[in-house]
């Protein structure tokens, strides 16, 4: 049982719905295309439109538009960025060098953070504890040359276009088979995502909706 | 002249579409019938893990915090992958508000915010707390990364009112204020783009997290590193979580079955395995791996 529909008619109402809607997803598995694609619109629509209602309710009301109502002179910078937004809701009729600034903002802002982060938050803190430490006991020696070996076998398997002769050719061959591995290992982690997913909604709807599942 | 009605080619359309459905169908079947057998704890089937370290630094991160502490939960879970956590995030609020933690629920991404509203909901109706110890709702912040960094600064709304805002801004007002912050990933915004933004600029945070297990493989070298305080990150930790805080006696609570997911998982690698075989046996004299780089 999910636990996120209550005992009252809102909550039997939301039970009815989310199982009607699962049955209508899964008719697909019979050939049923067209209640399948009509709730799928269903789902596009719904989630366009929630993230409307929250960009209005949680941000463009309480962060933007208040405060440049209550108390202007105290958030100067909110002007500027009322007007790079109007620009890129503008984008599709302003000329292109009008509307590039408030883009190349809005791109530079994220590759940013993304490459600061990147760099402050993973690399240099992964590598660092990646590194053998001087008091690694010799337990470890294996795991550690392990991924060393793996590492570089799967950098040289990123070697595209470079003249390579027979061993890089094998190590690079041997990387690609590594990283398929890893690949097929991560796909493992994501069948048992969608499993614990499907086998909850088999829950579901026994349970929470024909409840003959305690 | 009116055309004669064709039985034939629409019972055989039908037949076909059913064949072709019946694998599915027989899937979900098995499935919902596993779903009869007894729950953990009833039966020698049992889908917690036997490794509990994972569990024991989730547990003692819990345990080691000061009475009343400020706890930022950071729900950005995936409506997906969400129902394989559910259980775990569920035990572990639990956990938090047994220890007599106040905690703050934000999101950053539109898919964790429906989740958090939906658990302060449910919270608010299962959970029997007090008007003054209920979670603070702090919204849905925009910006992603930035909004993040943001968060570091400023995390409470304007508007929001209450002893646990009024404590975040006594304590600075931002991210710095929370004893702990509790992340639920399975969105793009993971546990990750937390360690990469908050924690260089708060360093001395403590985070814990809760992930589906594909991201597992991404996060579990944050917890080697020290980044990650506790990281419960697979199905098995997960339950075994939910058996020792005691949290998954309510319906709502317990964690999925296990024999289902024995068999799911049965039943896709028989899918793998029978996809490997055709396609070994459709290659004749194996050249293995194809090179497609130039």
């Amino acid at each position: 049982m999910n636990g996120f529909a209550g005992g009252d008619l809102a909550g039997t109402i939301a039970t009815w719905v989310a199982a009607l809607v699962t049955i209508g997803v899964w008719s697909y598995l019979v050939g049923l295309r067209r209640p399948f694609v009509l709730l799928q619109y269903l789902l596009a629509g719904l989630a366009t439109g929630y993230l409307a209602l929250l960009a209005v309710s949680d941000v463009l009301i309480p962060r933007l538009i208040t405060p440049l109502v209550t108390s202007p002179r105290d958030h100067l910078l909110l002007f500027v960025a009322l007007a790079l937004a109007a620009l890129l809701v503008a984008a599709s009729w302003l000329p292109r060098r009008v509307t590039s600034p408030a883009t190349g903002i809005l791109v530079a802002g994220i590759a940013a953070f993304a490459i600061g982060g990147a760099v402050v938050g993973t690399i240099l803190p992964q590598v660092g504890s990646a590194l053998p430490a001087a008091s690694v006991g010799a337990s470890d020696v294996p795991g550690v040359l392990l991924s060393l070996g793996i590492t570089i076998l799967v950098l040289i398997g990123f070697l595209h276009g470079a003249p390579r002769a027979a061993l890089t050719a094998s190590a690079a061959s041997i990387g690609r088979w590594l990283l398929l591995g890893g690949i097929g290992a991560w796909l493992g982690f994501l069948v048992v995502s969608r499993l614990a997913l499907l086998v909850d909604r088999i829950g579901f709807l026994l349970g929470d909706w024909l409840t003959v599942l305690r | 002249m009116a055309s004669s009605p064709a039985p034939e080619p629409g019972a055989g359309a039908l037949v076909a579409r059913l064949r072709r459905a019946a694998p599915a169908l027989v899937v979900l079947l098995i499935l919902g019938a596993a779903s009869f057998a007894p729950a953990n704890g009833e039966t020698d089937l049992r889908l917690a893990g036997p490794d509990r370290s994972h569990v024991d630094a989730m547990r003692s991160a819990i345990a080691d915090l000061p009475g009343g502490a400020l706890v930022l939960v950071g729900l950005d879970a995936d409506f997906g992958t969400y129902p394989e956590i559910r259980a775990t995030v569920r035990a572990a609020l639990s956990d938090l508000l047994a220890h007599g933690a106040q905690l703050g629920f934000v999101s950053f991404t539109p898919e964790g915010r429906a989740i958090a509203a939906a658990e302060l909901d449910r919270l608010a109706r299962e959970a029997g707390i007090s008007a003054g110890a209920a979670p603070a709702d702090l919204g849905f912040v925009a910006g992603s990364e930035a909004g993040l960094v943001r968060g570091v600064e400023s995390i409470v709304p304007a508007g929001a009112t209450g002893p646990i805002p009024d404590a975040i801004r006594t304590g600075g007002g931002g991210i710095g204020a929370f004893s702990l912050v509790l992340i639920v990933s399975g969105s793009d915004l993971s546990a990750r783009s937390w360690v990469e933004q908050v924690r260089p600029r708060v360093p001395d945070l403590p985070m814990v997290a809760i992930a589906p297990s594909f991201l597992d493989p991404e996060l579990e070298p944050y917890l080697r590193s020290g980044q990650l305080t506790a990281l419960l990150s697979t199905l098995r930790e997960g339950a075994a979580y939910v058996q020792v805080v005691g949290a998954g006696t309510t319906p709502s609570g317990a964690p999925p079955r296990p024999l289902p997911i024995l068999l799911g998982m049965l039943i896709a690698l028989g899918v793998i395995a029978e996809a490997a075989f055709r396609q070994l046996a459709g290659r004749s004299g194996g050249r293995g791996f194809q090179r497609t780089s130039p």
